[in-house]
């Protein structure tokens, strides 16, 4: 029992982070098809604004709103600068840019900050441990779970009861005659961009909370996570991200258990080849959601 | 002759490209010292990558990342292959037993290596080839990701996670010089091919040229299965030049200098691929000399660290931009008549997958 | 109102205007009819700004609006109703007349419109929290219809608002269109079911390869033109 509550509150954890990453990349493939290369790159502008903020005397809190912030205002300036131009020429012209973009900025990290990890503040409470079931549990887990599942409510809020919310929704349903009604497209992708930085953000308050520091590459881990999540709840369904966001966390932590050791190491090969499968055969996705 | 070149245009794409071609491998090979001599052999190298993507990605219109991984398999298996046994012993401690005594000739290997890569890519891909989009895009990358997780944990045939040493020195300036040229050679006449011709087709309206009869996934397909011989090619030439390396190498940086040249150059014509190649390997060699120099004198008083990807990406949004059909736009280059695009057509500019 | 002059446009390689001028006056119901493929839909995808003219005027309420991306269309007073309908299938039946009101915002009079079009189209407000894919064939075109009347267009224009639909139904639309002719809508109507919209038209013009080949009174026209090569070509 113990440790079935323990396996369930780590899932649930790293699950509520994996949603939240799915959702941030899904809302701009919704509506423009593009798959965001640059996407992981979001997390680590977030992390290295902490890195660049903690000689400062401002409280936690207020860094990581910042942090968060930073990572929407870069997601909003990729997609004006390099997204923006090429968005009418194809998608293969969208997805080359996304993938420099993506270069352009691990490298940038590279050049004005350093190679080295960089040690990123976290607050006193994410050491902290509290006892559940028998179990000793980080209270970070506690809090990556209830500020995510906040966040997915007030999202699924802001996306049925704001006028914008409903334009996103359509937009990613019928993009034209969404623009046919009056509203703009590039309201609408520049909100979906600075929605996903703002996603990416908030996520990598958390994922870096768990090492304490931040590379130039921190971004590929959770590029793929979202890559995998959003396959299995489908492409095109929000709901469905979110639900593969958990299931591939479930997935993970299952294999971390239980995989013996020789085929565990292959875990990512596995993965990846459910990916490819799941396209070939079930490309609406493992989980049905709507919306 | 004239009326080779009038019948086969393709011919004079390639004599053309190769006069260039030929001049730097033989300026190199006379005046060139040992790092110049490095970097054409690498850059040659790089140009059958390059040039096995064109035939894929120019052709079809999709982009794929899989290619690498498939660099990574020619490599390894060449180099297996070719490793004396009691060389193999010392540095390939984990290796199946029934590999262990074989110590293939060096062209053998390779060929043994690109037979492989070739299988391999020929089964998996077949049914990936129907799928478009974005749906492509992740599941090449998909593909991508799970060779190089075989490669970094298969220890019984790549030696792990770790550099593979002691792999001999095969290739030299004129080795991938002369395989360039050949690729190059396949390349122009693969694109004026039926299946190329139909490939093409199906890039620029899929609807019709399947409504024409085009097998759009076999034809894909044959595209795909060519450009993974390339990248193995290429791989387990790279293998014998470089002589040791790891499964790192084979991952997201190494596409995207690939890819990069191509998009640089021009996706849709061979020539775009060959230009493509010098321009970045002029522009990456340049940017490396900077960053270089800026490091040995402290002119930032620190080291400086990726400058050389970082102007790269930049020059390449920046040709997204500016010019997204690349520097050739999307045309051959030929001496003569000014012919553009393939057999009298205008210039097929670069469209969109989708 | 809509004046076009001189229209080219093409899709992709396909030449699909070929110099088309016409002329839809205030309050009138225009009908552009011709076979498949003669360029009608082109024709509206082109004023409502989702197609670019290669060449030619667009003159909307004496203003030049050719070029105009379609959220800056749909400002002018011009809603186009598609072809397929083109409802957002996941959204409530509300939603999507929210968002037809989308450039009415802080006007305060969503809640009067929203009466209006439930009076004037009574199943909506049955339907009304209900996801429009939900809704039969019929109820989506007048949803759509609905949706487009939400942004308040001094021109509307119904790309072949009868289609798939069964003949009662079809009826229904007719009678509407005729109903919001005489309420004072300018109307421009594409139409393959060419008797009926000929019959509640002030005006026809033919469309055939993408150029205009006939055109004035519903009655001038079917004496001008061979109709049987219309319904043959028709297909439907």
């Amino acid at each position: 029992m113990g440790d079935f509550t323990y396996l369930l509150i780590s899932g649930l954890s790293l699950g509520s982070l994996y949603a939240l990453m799915a959702l941030g990349l899904v809302i701009v493939y919704g509506i423009l098809r593009l798959v965001n290369f640059a996407y992981g790159e979001y997390i680590m502008v977030a992390g290295y604004t902490l890195f660049l903020l903690s000689p400062s005397p401002l409280p936690w809190l207020v860094m990581a709103v910042v942090a968060a912030v930073m990572a929407a205002v870069m997601s909003y300036l990729t997609e004006r600068i390099a997204f923006r131009p090429v968005r009418e020429k194809s998608l293969t012209a969208m997805l080359i840019t996304s993938f420099a973009v993506s270069t352009l900025l691990q490298n940038a990290a590279l050049l004005f900050v350093s190679p080295r990890a960089r040690v990123v503040p976290t607050p006193g409470i994410f050491s902290e441990t509290v006892i559940i079931a028998g179990n000793v549990t980080p209270v970070r887990e506690i809090l990556a779970i209830v500020v995510s599942v906040a966040l997915l409510i007030g999202f699924s809020i802001l996306l049925r009861k704001t006028i914008l919310g409903i334009a996103l929704r359509a937009a990613a349903d019928k993009f034209t005659m969404t623009r046919m009604l009056g509203v703009p497209a590039n309201l609408v992708i520049s909100a979906a961009f600075v929605i996903s930085g703002l996603l990416a953000g908030i996520v990598a308050i958390f994922w870096l909370g768990r090492t304490g520091s931040v590379t130039p590459g921190i971004g590929l881990t959770p590029l793929l996570v979202a890559f995998v999540s959003t396959v299995i709840g489908g492409m095109r369904s929000l709901s469905g991200a979110v639900v593969g966001g958990y299931v591939l966390a479930f997935v993970t932590i299952i294999f971390n258990n239980l995989l013996p050791g020789d085929l565990y190491e292959f875990r990512e090969a596995f993965i990846f080849t459910i990916v490819i499968l799941i396209l070939l055969f079930r490309p609406e996705g493992l989980v049905r959601g709507r919306g | 002759m004239r009326e080779i070149l009038g019948r086969a245009p393709y011919l004079n794409t390639v004599l053309t490209l190769l006069v260039p071609l030929v001049l730097i491998a033989a300026a190199t090979d006379a005046f060139g010292g040992t790092v110049q001599q490095r970097i054409v052999t690498t850059m040659f190298i790089n140009m059958i990558l390059v040039l096995g993507l064109q035939v894929y990605m120019g052709n079809s219109g999709i982009v794929s990342f899989a290619h690498i991984g498939f660099m990574g398999i020619g490599a390894y298996a060449s180099a297996v292959l070719s490793m004396p046994p009691d060389l193999k012993a010392m540095t390939l401690r984990d290796l199946y037993d029934v590999l262990q005594p074989i110590d293939l000739p060096f062209w053998l290997a390779v060929t043994v290596g690109a037979g492989v890569a070739g299988v391999v890519a020929a089964i998996i891909s077949y049914p990936l080839m129907r799928l478009s989009d974005a749906a492509a895009i992740i599941t090449s990358f998909a593909l991508l990701v799970v060779i190089n997780d075989v490669l970094v944990h298969w220890s019984e045939v790549t030696n792990g996670p770790r550099t593979l040493f002691g792999v001999e020195r095969f290739t030299y300036l004129w080795t991938s010089a002369g395989v360039a040229f050949a690729g190059l050679l396949f390349a122009a006449w693969f694109r004026e091919s039926r299946v190329g011709l139909q490939l093409r087709a199906s890039r620029d309206d899929r609807v019709a040229a399947q409504s024409c009869g085009v097998n759009m996934v076999f034809v894909r397909w044959v595209a795909f299965v060519l450009m993974c011989i390339y990248a193995a090619i290429a791989g387990a030439l790279w293998a014998h030049f470089i002589t040791s390396f790891q499964p790192g190498h084979f991952y997201l940086e190494e596409v995207f200098l690939i890819l990069a040249m191509l998009v640089i150059g021009g996706p849709v014509s061979v020539s775009g691929a060959v230009i493509g190649t010098i321009l970045v390997t002029l522009a990456f060699e340049g940017f490396r000399a900077l960053e270089g120099y800026l490091n040995t004198n402290q002119v930032f008083g620190t080291q400086v660290f990726g400058l050389t990807e970082f102007l790269l990406a930049l020059a390449m949004i920046g040709i997204l931009i500016f010019r997204p059909a690349g520097v050739m736009r999307g045309r051959e280059l030929r001496i003569g008549r000014r012919h553009r695009g393939g057999r009298g057509m205008p210039a097929t500019k670069e469209r969109a997958a989708d | 109102m809509l004046r076009l002059d001189d229209l080219h446009a093409q899709y992709g390689a396909i030449v699909a205007l070929r110099g088309v001028s016409l002329e839809v006056n205030e309050g009138e119901l225009v009908a552009l009819v011709g076979v498949n493929g003669a360029g009608k839909t082109t024709l509206l995808s082109t004023v409502a700004g989702v197609m670019r003219p290669r060449r030619g005027d667009i003159v909307f309420e004496g203003e030049p609006i050719a070029g105009l991306t379609p959220e800056t269309v749909v400002r002018k007073g011009i809603a186009l109703v598609p072809e397929d309908r083109e409802i957002f299938s996941d959204l409530t039946v509300e939603e999507n007349l929210r968002l037809g009101a989308y450039i009415r915002r802080g006007r305060g009079e969503y809640g009067a419109d929203i009466d209006r079009m439930c009076e004037l189209f009574p199943i909506l407000r049955e339907r009304f929290r209900q996801d429009a894919g939900t809704l039969s064939g019929g109820e989506q075109q007048q949803l759509a219809i609905a949706r487009a009347l939400m942004s308040h267009p001094r021109l509307l224009m119904l790309d072949e608002p009868s289609l798939g639909l069964a003949p009662k139904i079809v009826d229904q639309v007719f009678a509407l269109i005729e109903q919001l002719h005489r309420d004072g809508m300018t109307i421009l109507l594409v139409e393959q079911n060419v008797t009926r919209s000929l019959a509640i038209a002030d005006r026809a013009y033919l469309l055939n390869m993408g150029t205009v080949q006939a055109s004035g009174t519903p009655a001038d026209l079917r004496q001008d033109v061979d109709m049987e090569s219309i319904y043959l070509g028709g297909g439907d």
